[in-house]
């Protein structure tokens, strides 16, 4: 990273700004969820997450019994452009998937 | 009588087999799938294929731009899918034990197990499936038949899942502490 160039500083107008909330939102953790239906089946759910995410059985189990049990779990985390992959692909294996700030 | 219907051959590929009055409903069902994927009824069946990605109201601008870069995608995806299985069990002809058998494509055992899914889930929305819901409906309920439906698409997605999550197996990929599965 290379040092910032002097005269491309400007004093920042509101407190928001000089916290760089604006600037950082992007980076704010996101978090994908999956949420309990009554038609996908343990086992595929199981190897939905197993298949997309690389999870152990055991993981893949705990987070599926949490769905179901619980009514829903998060079950991957990131980007907001990470996250909306990880949503894009958990729809396309019909499982009822959405995103959230990580509060 | 002792028939799998999935089957991983000895050159690698997944051996469908099936009776001709399974091919019949599931070729039907199929076409009847790339019609309703493309445009489902608006209302839960909708709601359920295409989910949103945001809950929150005020995402309301990434949720267009999440539609507008997944929507079309997706429904093109379900298509293809079950284009795949019309197209597979097109013009297969029983063998002499009066059996269906078809080799799918690697790439088509992911839009098989989809597709069929998709196919449950559209068929359970509307009968407004329940959580260990009963859907063997009596024979002079109007629900007689999408029920029967649904359990026989329940059954194969059963046995398709059953062998490609035994071949995954127990260990993952993002914990390299976990144990290896072993190799058979």
């Amino acid at each position: 990273m290379s040092a910032p160039d002097i005269t491309e500083i400007t004093i920042p107008d509101t407190v928001e700004e000089l916290l760089g909330v604006e600037e950082a939102s992007p980076d704010v953790p996101w978090v994908v969820l999956v949420w309990n239906d009554p038609v996908n089946t343990f086992a595929y759910v199981i190897f939905v997450f197993q298949k997309l995410f690389g999870y152990s059985r055991e993981k893949a189990s705990r987070l599926t019994n949490q769905v179901h049990f619980e009514g829903k779990a998060v079950v991957a985390s990131g980007s907001r452009e990470k996250c909306e992959a990880d949503v894009a692909r958990l729809h396309s294996f019909g499982l009822w998937a959405t995103m959230q700030k990580d509060d | 009588m002792a028939r799998r219907t999935f089957k991983r051959t000895r050159n690698g590929t997944l051996a469908v087999t099936l009776y001709p009055q399974e091919v019949e409903l599931l070729a039907m069902t199929a076409r009847d799938m790339m019609t309703i994927v493309e445009e489902p009824p608006a209302g839960e069946v909708r709601d359920r294929l295409y989910p949103r990605a945001y809950l929150d109201p005020t995402e309301e601008k990434a949720q267009g731009e999440y539609d507008a870069l997944v929507h079309d995608d997706l429904v093109e995806a379900r298509r293809a899918a079950f284009g795949v299985i019309v197209t597979g069990l097109d013009g297969a002809v029983p063998n002499r034990r009066g059996l269906i058998e078809i080799e799918l494509a690697p790439a088509e055992e992911m839009q098989w197990l989809t597709a069929v899914n998709d196919a449950r889930l559209v068929v359970g929305t509307a009968l407004g499936v329940a959580e260990d819901m009963d859907t063997d409906f009596e024979p002079d309920d109007p629900r007689f038949e999408y029920g029967v439906l649904y359990s026989w698409l329940t059954q194969l997605h059963f046995e398709l899942v059953t062998v490609l999550l035994d071949e995954i197996g127990e260990a993952g990929s993002d914990d390299p502490g976990a144990e290896p599965s072993p190799r058979p």
